[in-house]
C-alpha cells in the first residue's frame, strides 16, 4: 500500500466531531492528513473511490478473549486478530477471565510488546485480583506499566467489599479504570437466565434484575469513598441503567459498557433453549433490550463491546442450563448493530460513537477519530449489502455463534490500521 | 367419542413436555391406559405391541420408582430393556452431552427414556439423535409421565378432571412434577390451588392461571384434590424453610387439615414421601382418601399406554 493515498467520495462518519456527511480523507504516512469535502488529492499516491460507502474510525473493542495457548482446535492470536480485522476493529482489548486471567506481571510487558506482530492493535487489560479469586490484589501497578490498561475482574466481581475498597483505591493511583461485571454475587450465583415468566416455566435457574441494581449501588458507592475510576462491565437491564443515572449525579467517574448481545437479542431468542444462547450475563426481557439501546442513543452507554468469547463445540454440547457461556461476535457485531439502525431505532452516528471516540477516550487513545494528525484507523462499510451469517465462514476456528444464520444488512469492506489495509472484504 | 369417530391418530413419537399434548392426546393416552390397567390386573401381562424394539433407560439422576414403572412397562409390552445409569456428580464429566447421546444412538435403540438434572436435556438429545425421547424427568422443568398418570387417577375418580378444585401444595419452585400438573389440568378445565411458602413459589407463577395461597386452610377449602409434593430434606434446613416440623405444621397434609375440603377429598403423593414432612402418616395410608398408591399401580398403565404409542408411529416410520 502507498505511503500516501485518498479515500474519496464517502459518507464520512466521524463520532468524535458528530460529522455525518459526504466527503474523504487523506493520509500519509499513516496519519490522518486531511477530512473534509475538500481534500488536496495532488500529494496521494492511489485515490480510492469509496463509491458513497461509509467511511468512520476503525472499531474499538474493549472486551473479548482468545483461548489458551495450545488448546487443540482454539482461538489463537492470530485468529482473533483476523476475526477483529474483518469484523471492522482496528483496536481489540483482551479481558481477564477464568482460564486467562492475565494477573501475572511477569511477562506482561513481553506480552504486550508481541501484539505489535498482529495487523489489529492489540492490548490486554489486568486481572485485579490472583486468579481473579476476589481475596488478593494482583501487582496492578507492574502490569500497567507493562502496557495494562485497565483492570478487570471477568465474569465474576470481587464479592467482598472491603477487598473492593481496598482494590479501587489501590487502583486509582495508576489512573486505572476497575471494571465490574454488575452482579449482586449471591443474587446471581449459578443463574443461567433472567428471572421471567419464560424462565420461571421452563425451572431454569434464573437471577432477578435487581441483581444488578444492587451491585451498581455498592460499586458506585465504593467509587465514592475511593475516588476510583469504576467501569460497569457490561450493563443489561433497565435497572442497571437506572442505578447508573443515579450514580452520575454525584460527582464519580464512572463508565459504563453493553455487550452487542443484549442490544440485539432478548431471552425469546433462546426461547427453544438453544446453547448458542447461554450468554452471561444472561439474555434479558424485550423491556431491558429496548432500555439498552434507548441508553445508548442517549450517550449514557461509553463503549460497546463484542465480548467475543470462543467456545468449543463441546462446550455447547449440553443442555442450555449446563453449556459454557458465550458468543463469537466479533465478526458479526457491526451487521447486528446496523441492524438497529435500519429499523431506525439508532443513527449511525449514535451506533458507532460506543465503538469508536468511546472507548478511545476512556482509555486514553488517539485512534477512534477522523482528525487530522490521528493515526489513519478506519473503515469502511457498504451500509446496505445484505449476507447471511455462516459460522464455517468466520475466521475464528470455532463456530459458537448467537447470530448463526442471522440475516444481516451491512458488511465492512475494508479496515485500516495506520493507514495499512489490514482487511479486504474483495480480495 | 372413540378413536374411529374423528380418526386422529396420536401423533407423537416424543414425550418431552406436557405442553406438546392436546386433550384429544391424552384421551388416546387414557384410553390405552385404561386397557392396560386391566390387562396388568390378569396373570397375562404381556404382550407383544414392542417385540423387537429396545427401550433404553438413561438416567443421570437417581431413581428407583419411575425407572423401575419404566422398565416394567416396556418390559409388559416386550420391549428389550437396557437401563444406563450415568452418574452426573461432577459438573465435568469426560464426555459432553451431545457425544453420549451420539454413542447411544450408534448402538440403535428404538426409544431413550431420559432423566437429567438440566431443564431441556430430553428436547436436546431428540433433536442430536433421531431416536424417540420420553421425558423422565428434566431439572425443574417438567416430568410429563408423571403429571399425565396423576391426572389418569383423578379421572377414573371423576370421570373428567373439568371443573374440579386440585390443590397442589409444597415445593412449587423446585418441582416440575407441579409444572406437569399445572400444565394438564389447566389445558383439561380444572381449577388449580397451588399453596406454598412464598420462598417455594416461581416468579411470575400468578402468569401461570392459578389461585396462589400460602394459608393451607384457606386454599383447602372445597378441594376436590388435594396434592402433596415431595420435599428435599436439605431444603427444611434453613434455607427455604427454618423447618421440617415448621413446614408439616404450616403446610403439612393431616386428617385434621383436609377437614375443610370436599368429604371424599382425593389425597394424592408423586413419591417418594416423607411422612411427618409434608405429610401425616395416618392420612398417607387412609384408604378412604389416599390414592397414593394407585398413582403407582396407574404410573405402569399410563407409561405403557406412552410407549405402545410412541412404539406404534416408530413401526409406521419403518413401514413407509
Amino acid at each position: 500500500m502507498s505511503a500516501s493515498f485518498a479515500i474519496t467520495n464517502a459518507r464520512l462518519i466521524d463520532p468524535a466531531s458528530d460529522h455525518d456527511a459526504p466527503g474523504g480523507v487523506l493520509v500519509e504516512d499513516g496519519l490522518i492528513a486531511q477530512v473534509g469535502d475538500d481534500i488536496d488529492l495532488t500529494g496521494a499516491d492511489e485515490v480510492i473511490d469509496a463509491g458513497g460507502k461509509v467511511l468512520a474510525p476503525a472499531l474499538i473493542d474493549l472486551r473479548c478473549a482468545k483461548e489458551a495457548a495450545l488448546t487443540p482446535d482454539g482461538e489463537t492470536l492470530p485468529s482473533l486478530a483476523a476475526s477483529a480485522a474483518a469484523g471492522g476493529f482496528g483496536s481489540i482489548v483482551l479481558a481477564p477471565n477464568a482460564s486467562a486471567p492475565l494477573d501475572k506481571a511477569d511477562g506482561f510487558a513481553g506480552m504486550s510488546r508481541g501484539f505489535a506482530h498482529y495487523p489489529v492493535r492489540i492490548y490486554s487489560a489486568a486481572g485485579a485480583t490472583r486468579a481473579l479469586a476476589g481475596t488478593e490484589m494482583s501487582e496492578l501497578g507492574l502490569m500497567a506499566r507493562g502496557g495494562a490498561v485497565y483492570a478487570g475482574h471477568g465474569d465474576h466481581t470481587i464479592s467482598d467489599s472491603k477487598t473492593l475498597r481496598r482494590v479501587m483505591s489501590y487502583a486509582s493511583q495508576f489512573d486505572l479504570w476497575l471494571a465490574l461485571r454488575p452482579a449482586d454475587p449471591a443474587l446471581s450465583q449459578g443463574t443461567v437466565a433472567t428471572e421471567s415468566d419464560w424462565s420461571s416455566r421452563f425451572g431454569l435457574p434464573a437471577e432477578p434484575t435487581i441483581s444488578e441494581r444492587i451491585a451498581i449501588d455498592r460499586d458506585a458507592s465504593i467509587a465514592a469513598l475511593t475516588g476510583g475510576k469504576l467501569m460497569i462491565d457490561r450493563v443489561s437491564t433497565r435497572e442497571g441503567l437506572s442505578a447508573i443515572r443515579q450514580a452520575r449525579k454525584r460527582d464519580l467517574e464512572i463508565a459504563a459498557t453493553c455487550a452487542i448481545a443484549h442490544m440485539t437479542l432478548n431471552e425469546v431468542d433462546a426461547g427453544a433453549l438453544d446453547s448458542a444462547f447461554r450468554i452471561d450475563p444472561p439474555l434479558r426481557l424485550e423491556d431491558d433490550r429496548r432500555a439498552l439501546v434507548e441508553a445508548v442513543a442517549d450517550g449514557e452507554i461509553d463503549a460497546i463491546v463484542s465480548d467475543h468469547r470462543p467456545t468449543p463445540f463441546d462446550d455447547k454440547g449440553e443442555p442450555f442450563a449446563l453449556a459454557i457461556a458465550g458468543t463469537l461476535s466479533l465478526e458479526t457485531l457491526l451487521g447486528a448493530l446496523l441492524g438497529l439502525v435500519h429499523e431506525g431505532e439508532l443513527t449511525l452516528l449514535q451506533a458507532l460513537r460506543p465503538l469508536t471516540c468511546g472507548p478511545a477516550d476512556l482509555l486514553g487513545l488517539p485512534q477512534g477519530r477522523l482528525r487530522a494528525g490521528a493515526p489513519a484507523d478506519l473503515v469502511l462499510i457498504d451500509g446496505d449489502k445484505p449476507w447471511v451469517c455462516d459460522p464455517a465462514e468466520f475466521r475464528s476456528p470455532r463456530g459458537n455463534s448467537a447470530w448463526s444464520r442471522r440475516r444481516f444488512s451491512g458488511q465492512v469492506t475494508q479496515t485500516f490500521v495506520d493507514g495499512r489495509r489490514i482487511h479486504n472484504y474483495n480480495a | 367419542m372413540t378413536r374411529a369417530a374423528f380418526s386422529y391418530e396420536f401423533p407423537h413419537r416424543h414425550l418431552i413436555s406436557v405442553a406438546d399434548l392436546n386433550p384429544v392426546d391424552i384421551s388416546l393416552i387414557f384410553e390405552r391406559a385404561e386397557h392396560w390397567r386391566a390387562v396388568n390386573k390378569t396373570t397375562r401381562r404381556s404382550s407383544d405391541a414392542l417385540q423387537g424394539m429396545t427401550v433404553l433407560n438413561l438416567f443421570f439422576e437417581a431413581s428407583t420408582r419411575t425407572q423401575g414403572s419404566f422398565e416394567m412397562a416396556a418390559k409388559r409390552l416386550g420391549a428389550d430393556v437396557v437401563n444406563f445409569a450415568i452418574a452426573q456428580s461432577s459438573a465435568k464429566k469426560g464426555e459432553s452431552l451431545s457425544d453420549t447421546a451420539r454413542n447411544l444412538a450408534a448402538m440403535q435403540p428404538d426409544i431413550l427414556v431420559v432423566r437429567h438434572g438440566a431443564t431441556g436435556a430430553p428436547s436436546f438429545l431428540a433433536d442430536r439423535t433421531d431416536l424417540s425421547v420420553v421425558n423422565a424427568g428434566d431439572g425443574m422443568h417438567q416430568h410429563p409421565t408423571q403429571g399425565l398418570l396423576d391426572v389418569f387417577t383423578m379421572n377414573r375418580h371423576w370421570g373428567s378432571v373439568g371443573g374440579r378444585r386440585v390443590l397442589i401444595v409444597g415445593d412449587i419452585l423446585h418441582s416440575r412434577v407441579a409444572r406437569s400438573n399445572i400444565g394438564l389440568l389447566s389445558m383439561l378445565g380444572a381449577d388449580i390451588r397451588v399453596c406454598a411458602p412464598p420462598t417455594l413459589l416461581p416468579a411470575d407463577i400468578d402468569q401461570w392461571g392459578v389461585e396462589v395461597f400460602t394459608d393451607l386452610d384457606e386454599a383447602i377449602s372445597d378441594c376436590d384434590a388435594v396434592m402433596a409434593l415431595r420435599q428435599q430434606k436439605e431444603r427444611m434446613a434453613g434455607g427455604f424453610v427454618p423447618s421440617g416440623r415448621e413446614f408439616f405444621h404450616l403446610f403439612g397434609l393431616s386428617h385434621e387439615r383436609i377437614a375443610r375440603a370436599k368429604p371424599d377429598v382425593l389425597v394424592m403423593h408423586p413419591g417418594p414421601m416423607n411422612r411427618g414432612t409434608e405429610i401425616h402418616s395416618q392420612l398417607a395410608d387412609d384408604p378412604k382418601h389416599s390414592v397414593i398408591m394407585e398413582q403407582v399401580e396407574n404410573g405402569v398403565a399410563v407409561r405403557m399406554a406412552i410407549l405402545e404409542l410412541i412404539g406404534t408411529n416408530l413401526r409406521k416410520e419403518d413401514a413407509a
